[in-house]
């Protein structure tokens, strides 16, 4: 009973992000490709646009939706590779690189370590029990209306495509000059994190 | 009964197999250097293309469809050649490596197919095509399967920004070197995907190691890389190589004392991240039977060790793209040959720009290969210390030397010159001093001369 | 069984459960060890023997006292030099015959040639488990060398069959005494080439240095003999503390572990002891062919011989250590009883002690620091 239940609440959860994406789509997107009733045919850098776009969309579906925690891995993984895809669309090319090598070179390998390191995962079928439907239903009922509304009413900037100007030398000019104060909070913060991460693992051994 | 005489073929067919050994790979990037113009950002060259092409078809291929179409294709074109050049060194490179362990260890190695064996390569890659595809029965089915394509897609992706001659570079990202370290992640997550799906405690053992061990030294490497990254104030390949000269003093190597520690840090860094002996723990045979390879067969385990060896080449590469001068021709600037542009004489250099840079790769991985035959394993406890305990704090204590070295030689210009002769004076002696070691290590034990009958 | 094993270990579900072996590269198919480890770690690891077992005891007392001599090669057939060497002194011990002088420095001359050849093995070997591939096939190359000179003396590469109860089955054959010091003169400056190549190279010996301690108490208790106790900073070798056969009349040094890279006993002090027993070893074959005398090399034995009914013990010191055969005799043409006790059995007791705490890449070092070879723990 509950198994149907749950089974039917995320379907229903899936067609509604279907519906929705496929709605922004119709009503967003398409109307700019037929400006005078004539079709334009997409240009090839479009057509990667929007199959990075479902790549990020389908891999976070899948982190959400998997049964397989190492199958949610991976899902992340595409999703962060659309993501970086997506920065290299927006000409920020050190952030895209940025975002390869902090993402997936070390959060998703340190997240597959970690849950390789987790009991009898010697076992292939370890599932990823998607615990609190119902509560996840509940949040997404609070925040979807909420971006969607920050997505439609925000007067976003929209800039012609420009050619790609090397983004690297500015932004370091930026973080030492206009925003140093954040960036040098930033470092703080990380290091507090490895004193404590040190301090945690001593701790642990002596427990020992 | 008279011993046993190895069939000795005449030099010249010997000097002729190197020769084709050593060209073969080559022809890639010199059909990638022909096919350059097509590929220019501007999209000139797919414009002139699809104007000629137009012509001979009798068609309007003006449009913007046939435009990118014509860009796919001539993209798709160029990975095929980079992606093959990968794949035929790596097989050149195992032939290769075999026939110097086979001399490393008194023994032959192979020498039946073709010409000192050379043909072994293509065999094995036969024979790796005709194995069955063993899926063990309790994996996950999927993740065993594309694990491998992970791994190929790392090594693949770095041939991106990776230069082979003066102008020959698929694309000279202005984040390049950054952009090789980070790409090199997903060949981690292929190994480690790798390593769980194949339902085997011996490719998790494997798989961990690997992470464990990629991860620790990539900070070290990182720290290395930014070494001439300072110097050249770029993060492009080819500016950082065009920042550097063709004389040894020129060397971003030599011009900084801390560069040299560099290298070394570099050097271990990548040999760790490739899982080259000392660094082979992943795969270590004696203790984890073959690491996260157990499992793997056919041709999906002829891709693991395609990119294994191709990386050789990937690292040694980028060590010579960041210490070694790159493709720097010595009395032709790269300015110089920058000008000659639209002439003959253009295409002259390019090709005598690549081979310099392929020499020096070359020599960097005969190095890799040496100390894969002469070394031991270190243990895992071993491998975290030298990592965290000794190469992540000299890199910082290069990275920091090099920013005041910076400010030194903008105070004093002669300083990267003096350091650049007197290191690389010093490197000569030790090069000199080392093969005098050898000779007499030889003749110490009545060792064999040097001949070439076992060819 | 296995259930029996897993109940030994503690096993509490958390640590992971490994079969190191028996298809293994390291075990190749004769020994398994369960593993529980904890990540790289072990917490134990516990010997499961058996997998070579052809009860070559048994067969000892069915077929004839000589005939029973080409089994002893399969006892050990890394070092048949000495099993075989073990059981004829023993069967002689029963029938009381006197060996000849000349067969006595023959089989002390074969001994420690299959000494070498034995040690070449397990020190290649070692450098192998350890992860240099270069090492065994030059120690490889050497014993192939020395596998010629014992094949010239009697004809086999690996289970000699070559002494015979009363002496030894052929004499030296003509040029063979400068072949094999030929052979000694490269061998010697082969060994140092060794050293430089692997023995002081810095990875192995942080590999092996402080691995896997055995200290002199803890090998006494588990009855370790040969380079293992020796490697343990105990100072007993049979040949020198109780000569049987020629060994009286050499001089030689019995090389002992000094914790060179570390701890005394020492995976490391197992492995240099080897090392160093070569070329103790190769000196005693140079006095051995030097001082050869004149003479018979068969005492006179009966085809079928029939001893009295009693018992003998006869000790040599083998490759492996030392290596005790007691034969019991009824008086009749067939043995009531042969019991070999063997060095690698005792060596394999020792690996469960031992193995807590260490990690995985150790458990290996281990393993192949203490020589075992697998039909000596499986008789």
């Amino acid at each position: 009973m509950n198994r149907t239940f749950s089974k039917l609440a995320l379907w229903a959860f899936l067609a509604l992000l279907v519906a929705l994406f496929l709605g922004y789509f119709i009503t967003r997107v398409l109307p700019d490709y037929l400006p005078a009733g004539r079709a334009v045919p997409p240009r090839l850098g479009d057509l990667v646009f929007y199959a990075c776009a479902a790549a990020t969309v389908a891999g976070a579906a899948g982190v959400a939706f998997s049964r397989n925690i190492v199958w949610s891995c991976i899902g992340l993984l595409i999703a962060l590779l659309g993501t970086a895809a997506l920065y290299v669309f927006l000409s920020a090319d050190f952030l895209a690189v940025a975002q390869l090598l902090v993402y997936i070179g070390g959060v998703l390998v340190l997240i597959l370590f970690a849950v390789m390191l987790t009991n009898r995962i010697g076992e292939v079928n370890v599932s990823n029990q998607s615990l609190g439907l119902g509560g996840g239903l509940a949040v997404f009922a609070a925040v979807a209306p909420l971006l969607m509304l920050v997505a439609v009413l925000v007067p976003w900037p929209v800039r012609p495509p420009g050619p790609m100007a090397p983004t690297t030398a500015r932004i370091g000019d930026e973080f030492l000059s206009t925003w140093l104060l954040p960036f040098e909070v930033a470092s703080v913060v990380l290091l507090a994190t490895l004193v404590g991460a040190v301090v945690m693992a001593r701790k642990e051994l002596k427990a020992d | 009964m008279a011993p046993y005489q190895p069939k000795s073929d005449p030099k010249w067919l010997v000097a002729l197999t190197l020769a084709v050994a050593l060209t073969v790979p080559f022809l890639f990037p010199v059909l990638i250097l022909l096919s350059m113009p097509l590929a220019e950002p501007s999209g000139g060259g797919v414009t002139l293309a699809l104007r000629w092409l137009g012509n001979v078809l009798g068609t309007d291929l003006s449009g913007p469809v046939a435009h990118d179409v014509g860009t796919a294709v001539v993209l798709l074109l160029i990975a095929f050649l980079f992606i093959n050049f990968g794949a035929i060194f790596s097989g050149i490179c195992v032939w290769w490596e075999r026939r110097i362990a086979g001399r490393m260890q008194s023994r032959i190695g192979p020498n039946r197919q073709g010409l000192g064996g050379f043909l072994v390569w293509v065999a094995d890659a036969v024979k790796f095509l005709l194995k069955e595809d063993l899926v063990p029965a309790e994996a996950d089915s999927l993740l065993f399967r594309i694990a491998p394509y992970f791994v190929l897609t790392g090594f693949a992706l770095t041939f991106v920004v990776l230069p082979f001659g003066h102008s020959v570079v698929m694309a000279d990202l202005n984040v390049g070197v950054f952009y090789i370290t980070s790409v090199t992640a997903l060949v981690v997550v292929g190994i480690l995907i790798s390593g769980w799906s194949s339902n085997s405690k011996w490719a998790l053992f494997g798989g961990m190691r690997s992470a464990a061990q990629v991860v620790s030294y990539e900070i070290p490497a990182g720290l290395a890389v930014f070494v001439p990254v300072l110097m050249a104030g770029s993060l492009s390949m080819q500016d950082i190589i065009r920042a550097q000269g063709a004389a040894p003093w020129d060397w971003f190597i030599f011009r900084n004392p801390a560069a040299l520690v560099a290298f070394f840090v570099l050097f271990t860094s990548q040999l760790a991240e490739a899982n080259r002996t000392p660094f082979d723990l992943p795969e270590a045979e004696s203790e984890l039977v073959a690491g996260y390879l157990s499992e793997y067969s056919g041709f999906r385990f002829a891709l693991f060790f395609m990119s294994e060896f191709g990386n050789i080449w990937v690292m040694s590469a980028l060590a010579t793209t960041l210490f070694f001068g790159g493709w720097q021709v010595p009395g032709m600037p790269a300015a110089a040959i920058s000008a000659l542009k639209g002439t003959g004489a253009w295409w002259g250099w390019q090709l005598v720009s690549m081979a310099v840079f392929a020499v020096k790769t070359l020599l960097l991985a005969n190095v890799v290969i040496w100390l894969r035959w002469t070394l031991p394993r270190i243990r895992i406890d071993q491998m975290m210390t030298l990592s965290w305990k000794y190469l992540v704090p000299i890199g910082f204590v290069c990275l920091i030397f090099t920013l005041f070295w910076q400010l030194g030689v903008g105070a004093a210009p002669g300083l990267e010159l003096a350091s650049g002769v007197a290191l690389s004076v010093g490197a000569l002696f030790v090069v000199i001093a080392f093969f005098r070691r050898v000779f007499k290590n030889v003749t110490d034990v009545r060792g064999d001369a040097i001949d070439l009958s076992n060819w | 069984m296995s259930k029996l094993i897993l109940r030994r270990a503690g096993h509490t579900g958390e640590e992971m459960l490994l079969n190191f072996g028996p298809q293994h590269p390291s075990t190749h198919g004769v020994i398994n060890f369960i593993v529980d480890t904890d990540g790289e770690v072990m917490k134990k690891a516990i010997p499961d023997v058996g997998y070579l077992h052809r009860s070559i005891e048994k067969i000892g007392e069915v077929t004839g006292y000589p005939g029973f001599m080409p089994y002893t090669d399969r006892i050990d057939y890394v070092a048949a030099m000495f099993a075989n060497e073990g059981y004829a002194i023993a069967v002689e011990k029963l029938l009381k015959v006197e060996v000849p002088a000349r067969a006595q420095y023959l089989r002390a001359a074969s001994c420690e040639l299959c000494r070498i050849a034995s040690h070449l093995v397990s020190v290649g070997t070692m450098a192998t488990d350890i992860g240099a591939t270069t090492p065994l096939v030059h120690a490889l190359r050497e014993r192939e060398r020395i596998n010629d000179l014992i094949e010239a003396l009697c004809g086999a590469r690996l289970t000699y069959n070559y002494h015979r109860i009363g002496g030894v089955a052929f004499d030296m054959p003509t040029g063979w005494k400068d072949q094999v010091l030929a052979f000694l003169d490269h061998f010697e400056s082969m060994l140092t080439e060794f050293d430089r190549l692997i023995t002081y190279n810095e990875i192995y010996l942080k590999r092996l240095g402080s691995v896997a301690v055995i200290p002199r108490e803890l090998a006494i208790d588990y009855g370790l003999v040969g380079p293992n106790l020796r490697g343990s900073g105990v100072d007993w070798d049979l040949r020198r503390d109780a000569p049987y056969g020629a060994y009286k009349d050499f001089k030689f040094d019995v090389p002992v572990g000094k914790g060179l890279a570390g701890t005394v006993g020492d995976a490391f002090d197992r492995y240099h002891v080897r090392i160093l027993e070569m070329k103790q070893s190769s000196l005693i074959v140079r006095q051995a062919l030097e001082r050869m005398p004149e003479g018979e090399i068969m005492a006179k034995v009966q085809r079928k011989p029939k001893p009295e009914a009693g018992e003998a013990l006869s000790r040599v010191e083998s490759a492996r250590g030392e290596m005790a055969y007691y034969v019991v005799s009824d008086g009749t043409d067939k043995a009531y009883r042969v019991r070999a006790r063997t060095g690698s059995y005792l060596a394999m007791g020792i690996i469960e002690d031992i193995s807590p705490g260490m990690m995985i890449a150790d458990l290996v070092a281990l393993i192949a620091s203490l020589d075992v070879v697998a039909p000596e723990i499986d008789r």
